[in-house]
C-alpha cells in the first residue's frame, strides 16, 4: 500500500513539492528574466558573433568527432544550444528556461521553500558570470558549445538529482541502498562518456545528498537506525570517491585515446590556457557553482540540532547579502570592453556589407579610448570600399590599443580572415580558417569564408563542399543557398566576364554579390608569388599591396594607399603618379595631396610646383609648419596632443606625430 | 470537478502501443536500409549513368573488401530511389539514396558474383516527377584476389602550421573498423603542441613499425616485435633526425632522409603551399644497435625519400642537384627559385655483408625533361617502380599536376649523368626573348613556357609511363603496394582538390590497373563531411596490437640517443 502511495507521484506534486510561496518564485522568475533582458541588451553582438564561431551538424561525423573526448555528449549539446543565439533573444530564452529549470529543481532536491528559494538563484548567477566573462575567449576557447556547457552540465547533474529524490520517495530499505548504489555507479560509468567532469560532478552530489539526507534523517532517529543510516551514506559516499577517482582512469586507459591523463578529470570543462600561460581567474565562476551548491546543501541538510535558531527575517537578510554578493561578483566578472564590442559590431557591419555603420562606429565618440589596430584595419577597409580613403582615411582617430587581455591577441585569429578576404587575400584567409580550424574547432565563420574564398579561387567542389556543410546547419543553410546558387554561374568569378555581363545590362550575379565579390576580384590582379605573414596582418597588407604594381584601378589606389600608410617616399610617388594619370578627370583627394605637398617640401626630388594642389591643402600645410615653430621646444608626446585639435585630420600629422602604431 | 482517480492503461492498450511502436521502428528501419523496397513495375530508361558518391561504377574490388556504400546524388527533382543489385541469378533491392547493403548482403553478393561471371550489377531507379528512370547499370567486379586486411594513415587536416588532433590510424579493409594507432592529444597541451609523421612499417608487418613524434617529448618511436622504444637519430653529424624513412625487407634497418624542410604559402595559387628542402641527405640506421650512419652528405645535392628493393640490394631514393646562386640566404634562394627545383631518381647498390652503399646511379633523369621525382615504391615482385611525378618540387601532394607514374624495371637501365640544365627563371631568360618592357607577370610566363618548351625536348623513357587508370586531373601521391602486389592504394585530391582520400586499384602484374574505387566507409557521404586528410595510406597485414596508451608511455621518456658511427 506504501508503494502504491509513493508511485504516484505527479508533476502536480513535483511541483508542490518544490512549491512554496508563489512570491518567491515570481522573484526566481523576475530575476532571471531580468538576468535575460541585461544579456541581450548588453551583449547583442557578442551572442551573435558567438553562434558564428560554434558549430553544430547533425552528422555522424560530427558526432564522432565530439565523442573522441569525454564529456563529447554535453559538447554536442552545448553546440547544439548555442546555435540558438543566431536569434539573441531565443538563444538567451533557452538559456533562462534552463536556468529556471536549474532553480526549479534545486527546489525540489533540497526542499527549499519561502526566502531559501532565492538561494537558488546563486548557481544562474554563477552560470551567467561564467558565460559573460568570455570577452575575447570566444576566439580561443577550445571546448565546444563552451557557452552553454557549464548550464547543460549543471541541469543534467540536477536531473541526476532529481531522479535520486524520485527513486528515494519510491523506494525503501535495502532496496533504496541498492538503487542508490546502482543510481551513483550509472551515473558516474555511464555519464563520463557524455558529460566527462559534469558526471563526476554528479556523482560527488549524489553521495552529498546522500549523505545530508542521512544525516537528516538522524534528527529523527537514534541509536541502530541512525547509525545504519549514516552507515549506508558512508558507504555509498566510500563508492561514490572511489568511482569518481577511477572511472576516468579506467577511461583513459581503455576507450579514451586521445586524452591527457592528467585531464580526465577535467574533461568537458573549460581550459583558460593560451600558449604558455593560464588564466585561473577565469575559473572563479566555476568555483562559484561549487560554492552555491555548497550553500544550498548545508541550508538543507544542516542538522536541525545543530541548527542555529535564526529568525525569518535573518535568513532573508542572509539569502539578500548573498544575493548581493553574487550580483556583485556577476558585474565583476562580466567582461565589458569597448573596443572588444566595437570590435564586434564593426565585424558584423562588414560582413554585412553595411561600410556606412563601420565608420559610424569609427566614429563614435562615446569613449575616449583609442581603437585597436583591427578597428583601424576595418575603418580604412571601409573608406576604401566606399571609394573615401584618399580623402577621410586619417581623419579618423588613430590607435594601437592592445586588446584588454592579459595575452597577445592575434589579428589572424580574431578579424584577421575577415580583413585578408576583403583585401583580396583569398589563400591567407583560407590558410588562417584552416589553421583557426585545427587550433580551435570548426566554425560557420570559417566555413563560410573558406566557401568564398573557394570561390573566389575558383575552386567549385570545395565550396560546394563547405557549403553542403553550412547547408546542414539549423540557421545558416539560408547563407548557404545563396551562395550555391553562385556555383551555378561559374564564370561570374571572372573579372572581364563579369563586368563584360554588366556592360551588356545582363549581370552574372545579383547586386549583393557583385557588391561583395566584384571589388574583392579587383583586389585579386597581383601575380602569384610564395610568401608568408608571419601572423602580422597589417604589416603584410601594407608591404605586399605598397610593393605591388598593377594596372586595375582599385588595386592600384590600394598600393598608394599603402604607401601613404607606411610613409615611404620612394614607393609613394611612382603610385601617385600612376594614381594621378589612371585618373586624370577627378578631383585628387585630399590626403594625396597633402602626401604629395610635403613629400615635395621634405625632399625636394620631384618637382611639384606645376601640381594644382587645393589652396587648403596648401594652407594647413603652412600653417602645421608654422605652428611647429611655434612649438619648437616641446616633445614629441606633446605636441601630438597640441597638434590634434587643428591638423588631427591631415596627413601631416599622421606622418610627423603618429609613430609606433604597434600592430598585432 | 476533477477526479483523483487516477486512468489506467488497459493491458491489452499498452501491449497494443508496444507492438505499433515495433512495428514503427522496424518500418523505418526497413525503409532505411532498404529491405522494402521494389524494383517499379514501369519505368523510362535513361543513356547515363548514376551519379553517385564514391563513384564505384565498374571498379574492380578484392573479394574481402567491406560493403561498397553509395549516395545517390540527384538535383533535389527525384523523390524516390531503388537500387538493384544483381549477381548470378541472385538479387537484392533496396530503397532510398544511401544505398548500404550492410555486411551480410554485401557478402552474400560477392559470393554470388565470385560463383557467376565475378560481376555485380547494379541499376538505380530514380522517380522525378512521379516517373520512374532507370538508369544505365554499372559493374562491380570481384576480384579473387584478396588485399591485405588494413591500411594505415593519418588523419590531418589540410593545414599549414598548426597541427592539433593529429592521429595515425588503422583501418580494416575487410569492415569498417577503424582505430588509433597513436593520437597527438594523449601527450600533447596548449603549453606543447607535438606533431606525429611519417609512420611505416617494415613491409606491412605490423609488430614492426615506426613514427616520428616532433616538438615536445620529441623522438621516434619504433615499435619492434613487442618492444617499444623512442630514441633521437638526430647527431652532431647529422642534418635532422630521421624524417622520411624506409625499412629494410627483412632486417632491422631503416635507412631515412634528414631535411631541413621550411613552408612558405601561395598569395594566389590555389595549390596554397610549397614545403621545401633547404638540406636533406640518407642515414642508415640500425635498430639493434642503435647507430646512425650517414650514407649521403653532399651539400649540392638534396637526397630525399629512400626506399629498398624487395631484395634489399638496393636503395632508391630521388634527389635534385642545387648549387647556390650566392644571393640571399639558402632558404629565401629556394623560394624563390622553387619552380627549378626537380628530383631525379636514383639508387645506389648496398651491401649487406659491410652494410655499405655503393656510387649512385641515375635511372630517370627528370630534371632534363623540366619534371620533379618522389616516392619511388617497387611492387614486391620487384618488377615495377611506381613514383609520383610533377613539374617540380618534392611534395607532391601540393602539386595539383603531381600523377602516378610507373618504370619497368626490366627495362631501365641506369644512365650517365649529363650536364644540369640551365636554371631559367624571370630574372635569368635569353637576351632577347621578352622586349625589355615586360614586366615580372610576362617574365614569370615566360621562364614557365621556356622550360617546358626545353623540358619537351626530352622524351619519357620508354620504361616509364603515367599510369592512365590512376590518374585524375588532380593530385595523385603517396602510393603503396599490397604485400602480393596485386593491389596498390594511393592518395588523391580528386573529389574536391583539398582533402586527400585514399583510393584502391587492382594491378594485373603486367603494369595495368583496373579502374581505382575510394576507401569504403559505412556512412556513404563521410567523407564529404569529414574536414581531415588521410596521409600516408600503407598496407599492414594485421592491426598494431599495441595501443595508444602504451606509446605514450614511452613517449613521455627521454628519448635514447642513438650514435654516430661514420662510414
Amino acid at each position: 500500500m506504501k508503494a502504491t502511495t509513493h508511485s504516484e507521484v505527479t508533476i502536480h506534486s513535483l511541483i508542490g513539492r518544490a512549491g512554496g510561496e508563489p512570491i518567491w518564485w515570481l522573484a526566481v522568475i523576475a530575476i532571471i528574466t531580468a538576468a535575460g533582458i541585461t544579456l541581450i541588451s548588453l551583449e547583442t553582438e557578442f551572442l551573435l558573433r558567438a553562434q558564428e564561431l560554434n558549430l553544430w551538424l547533425p552528422t555522424g561525423v560530427y558526432w564522432k568527432t565530439l565523442m573522441q573526448y569525454p564529456g563529447g555528449g554535453v559538447s554536442w549539446l552545448g553546440t547544439y544550444l548555442t546555435q540558438y543565439f543566431y536569434y539573441p533573444w531565443l538563444g538567451v530564452g533557452i538559456l533562462c528556461t534552463l536556468w529556471l529549470a536549474i532553480c526549479g529543481m534545486m527546489a525540489y532536491v533540497f526542499r527549499l521553500r519561502g526566502v531559501k528559494l532565492l538561494l537558488t538563484l546563486l548557481v544562474p548567477a554563477a552560470l551567467l558570470a561564467c558565460l559573460t566573462q568570455t570577452g575575447y575567449w570566444i576566439f580561443y576557447q577550445k571546448l565546444q558549445g563552451h557557452l552553454f556547457v557549464p548550464t547543460v552540465g549543471v541541469t543534467i547533474a540536477m536531473l541526476v538529482l532529481v531522479a535520486q529524490r524520485l527513486m528515494d520517495s519510491i523506494m525503501r530499505g535495502n532496496m533504496a541502498v541498492c538503487t542508490r548504489a546502482a543510481w551513483i555507479a550509472i551515473v558516474c560509468i555511464g555519464g563520463y562518456p557524455l558529460c566527462g567532469a559534469w558526471a563526476l560532478a554528479a556523482t560527488g552530489m549524489l553521495a552529498l545528498y546522500d549523505m545530508g539526507t542521512a544525516l537528516r534523517r538522524d534528527t529523527n532517529a537514534s541509536g541502530r537506525a541512525a547509525l545504519s543510516s549514516r552507515s549506508e551514506a558512508m558507504l555509498l559516499a566510500v563508492t561514490a570517491a572511489l568511482l569518481i577517482a577511477a572511472v576516468p582512469q579506467v577511461y583513459y586507459q581503455q576507450v579514451f585515446e586521445m586524452t591527457q591523463r592528467n585531464l580526465v578529470y577535467v574533461a568537458a570543462m573549460p581550459s583558460f590556457r593560451y600558449g604558455q600561460d593560464s588564466y585561473a581567474t577565469y575559473r572563479l565562476p566555476y568555483y562559484a557553482i561549487i560554492a552555491a551548491f555548497t550553500i544550498t546543501l548545508a541550508v538543507t541538510f544542516w542538522p536541525k540540532r545543530l541548527a542555529l535558531r535564526m529568525k525569518p527575517a535573518v535568513q532573508a537578510v542572509l539569502t539578500g547579502l548573498l544575493l548581493v554578493c553574487a550580483a556583485v561578483g556577476v558585474k565583476s566578472a562580466w567582461y565589458r570592453d569597448i573596443n572588444f564590442t566595437k570590435e564586434l559590431a564593426m565585424n558584423r557591419a562588414i560582413e554585412e556589407l553595411d561600410w556606412e555603420r563601420v565608420l559610424r562606429i569609427a566614429r563614435d565618440g562615446s569613449s575616449t579610448v583609442k581603437p585597436t589596430r583591427q578597428m583601424v584595419l576595418y575603418k580604412n577597409l571601409a573608406l576604401f570600399r566606399m571609394g573615401r580613403a584618399g580623402d577621410e582615411m586619417f581623419t579618423y582617430p588613430e590607435g594601437a590599443m592592445q586588446q584588454n587581455v592579459p595575452w597577445r591577441v592575434h589579428m589572424t585569429q580574431v578579424g584577421g580572415k575577415l580583413i585578408y578576404y576583403h583585401y583580396g587575400k583569398e589563400n591567407f584567409c583560407y590558410r588562417w580558417c584552416m589553421e583557426d580550424g585545427v587550433e580551435f574547432g570548426w566554425k560557420a565563420e570559417t566555413l563560410k569564408f573558406m566557401a568564398r574564398t573557394s570561390l573566389l579561387n575558383k575552386e567549385w567542389v570545395v565550396a560546394k563542399k563547405y557549403l553542403d556543410l553550412l547547408a546542414k546547419t539549423t540557421f545558416h543553410r539560408r547563407w548557404a543557398a545563396r551562395y550555391a546558387a553562385l556555383l551555378r554561374t561559374p564564370e561570374a568569378f571572372d573579372l572581364p566576364a563579369l563586368e563584360a555581363s554588366v556592360q551588356a545590362g545582363k549581370p552574372l550575379m545579383n547586386d549583393d554579390a557583385m557588391k561583395e565579390f566584384a571589388p574583392i576580384m579587383h583586389l585579386m590582379t597581383y601575380p602569384d608569388r610564395l610568401d608568408g605573414d608571419n601572423t602580422l596582418v597589417e604589416m603584410y597588407l601594407l608591404q605586399t599591396f605598397a610593393r605591388g604594381n598593377g594596372d586595375d584601378p582599385l588595386f592600384q589606389e590600394m598600393t598608394l594607399i599603402c604607401a601613404l600608410y607606411m610613409k615611404d617616399i620612394p614607393l609613394f610617388w611612382p603610385r601617385f603618379m600612376k594614381y594621378a594619370s589612371m585618373h586624370p578627370d577627378i578631383h585628387m583627394p585630399r590626403h594625396y595631396q597633402e602626401a604629395a605637398y610635403l613629400y615635395g617640401h621634405l625632399e625636394d626630388k620631384v618637382d611639384i610646383s606645376h601640381m594644382p594642389f587645393d589652396q587648403s591643402v596648401r594652407d594647413s600645410y603652412e600653417r602645421f609648419m608654422r605652428f611647429n615653430t611655434q612649438c619648437g621646444p616641446m616633445t614629441e608626446e606633446q605636441k601630438a596632443v597640441a597638434f590634434y585639435p587643428q591638423f588631427g585630420d591631415t596627413f601631416y600629422y599622421f606622418y610627423f606625430l603618429v609613430r609606433n602604431q604597434k600592430t598585432n | 470537478m476533477t477526479s483523483n482517480k487516477k486512468r489506467r492503461w488497459p493491458l491489452w492498450a499498452v501491449a497494443a502501443l508496444i507492438i505499433f511502436h515495433i512495428f514503427v521502428f522496424a518500418g523505418t528501419g526497413l525503409a532505411i536500409f532498404g529491405g522494402s523496397a521494389k524494383v517499379p513495375d514501369t519505368f523510362d530508361d535513361s543513356d547515363s549513368l548514376p551519379v553517385i558518391y564514391p563513384d564505384y561504377a565498374d571498379v574492380t574490388v578484392p573479394v574481402n573488401i567491406a560493403p561498397l556504400h553509395f549516395h545517390i546524388d540527384h538535383d533535389g527533382a527525384a523523390t524516390d530511389f531503388v537500387t538493384h543489385f544483381g549477381a548470378g541469378s541472385e538479387e537484392w533491392t533496396f530503397g532510398g539514396e544511401a544505398v548500404c547493403p550492410g555486411s551480410k548482403a554485401w557478402e552474400a553478393m560477392k559470393q554470388a558474383a565470385l560463383t557467376a561471371d565475378g560481376c555485380i550489377q547494379v541499376q538505380v531507379y530514380a522517380k522525378r516527377s512521379g516517373t520512374w528512370l532507370r538508369y544505365r547499370c554499372f559493374g562491380i567486379t570481384v576480384s579473387t584476389d584478396s588485399i591485405d586486411p588494413y591500411i594505415s594513415y593519418r588523419l590531418i587536416s589540410p593545414s599549414y602550421v598548426t597541427y592539433e588532433d593529429l592521429t595515425i590510424n588503422q583501418r580494416c579493409l575487410e569492415n569498417f573498423d577503424e582505430s588509433l594507432i597513436y593520437g597527438n592529444m594523449i601527450n600533447s597541451d596548449e603549453a606543447n603542441g607535438q606533431c606525429i609523421n611519417c609512420h611505416h612499417s617494415q613491409y606491412g608487418n605490423p609488430d614492426r613499425i615506426q613514427f616520428h613524434v616532433r616538438q615536445y617529448r620529441g623522438g621516434t618511436v619504433i615499435a619492434y616485435d613487442g618492444k617499444v622504444r623512442k630514441v633521437n637519430l638526430k647527431t652532431d653529424s647529422t642534418l635532422s633526425a630521421g624524417v622520411y624513412p624506409a625499412w629494410h625487407p627483412t632486417q632491422p634497418w631503416i635507412v631515412y632522409s634528414t631535411n631541413l624542410t621550411g613552408q612558405s604559402f601561395h598569395t594566389r595559387d590555389v595549390q596554397k603551399i610549397e614545403v621545401q628542402d633547404t638540406k636533406s641527405n640518407l642515414i642508415f640506421y640500425d635498430i639493434e644497435t642503435n647507430t646512425v650512419t650517414p650514407v649521403t652528405r653532399d651539400s649540392t645535392e638534396l637526397d630525399c625519400f629512400p626506399h629498398w628493393s624487395p631484395d634489399g640490394r638496393y636503395v632508391y631514393y630521388v634527389s635534385a642537384h642545387w648549387e647556390r646562386l650566392d644571393t640571399t640566404a639558402l632558404d629565401y634562394e629556394l623560394i624563390t627559385h622553387y619552380k627549378q627545383l626537380h628530383y631525379n631518381l636514383y639508387r645506389m647498390a648496398f651491401d649487406a655483408s659491410t652494410r655499405t652503399f655503393g656510387p649512385r646511379e641515375l635511372l630517370y633523369d627528370a630534371a632534363s625533361r623540366n619534371r620533379s621525382v618522389t616516392l619511388p615504391r617497387i611492387s614486391p615482385d620487384g618488377r615495377w617502380l611506381m613514383f609520383t611525378e610533377g613539374k617540380f618540387g618534392v611534395f607532391h601532394i601540393w602539386h595539383n599536376d603531381a600523377d602516378l607514374y610507373m618504370m619497368d624495371l626490366t627495362k631501365a637501365q641506369p644512365m650517365a649523368e649529363g650536364p644540369h640544365p640551365v636554371l631559367y627563371d624571370a630574372d635569368h631568360l635569353p637576351a632577347g626573348l621578352l622586349p625589355e618592357t615586360a614586366n615580372n607577370v610576362e617574365r614569370e610566363a615566360a621562364a614557365d613556357s621556356l622550360r617546358e618548351a626545353l623540358g619537351a625536348q626530352h622524351p619519357l623513357p620508354e620504361s616509364i609511363y603515367p599510369i592512365a587508370e590512376l590518374n585524375s586531373a588532380d593530385v595523385e601521391s603517396y602510393h603503396s603496394w599490397s604485400h602480393d602486389g596485386k593491389w596498390v592504394v594511393f592518395s588523391s585530391r580528386r573529389t574536391d582538390g583539398n582533402f586527400t582520400r585514399p583510393f584502391i586499384a587492382h594491378h594485373d602484374g603486367n603494369g595495368h590497373f583496373s579502374r581505382p574505387f575510394e576507401l569504403p566507409q559505412q556512412e556513404p557521404e563521410y567523407h564529404r563531411h569529414f574536414l581531415r586528410s588521410y596521409n600516408i595510406p600503407e598496407f599492414m597485414l594485421g592491426p598494431v596490437t599495441i595501443r595508444p596508451q602504451e606509446f605514450a608511455a614511452t613517449i613521455k621518456d627521454e628519448a635514447t640517443n642513438a650514435t654516430l658511427s661514420m662510414p
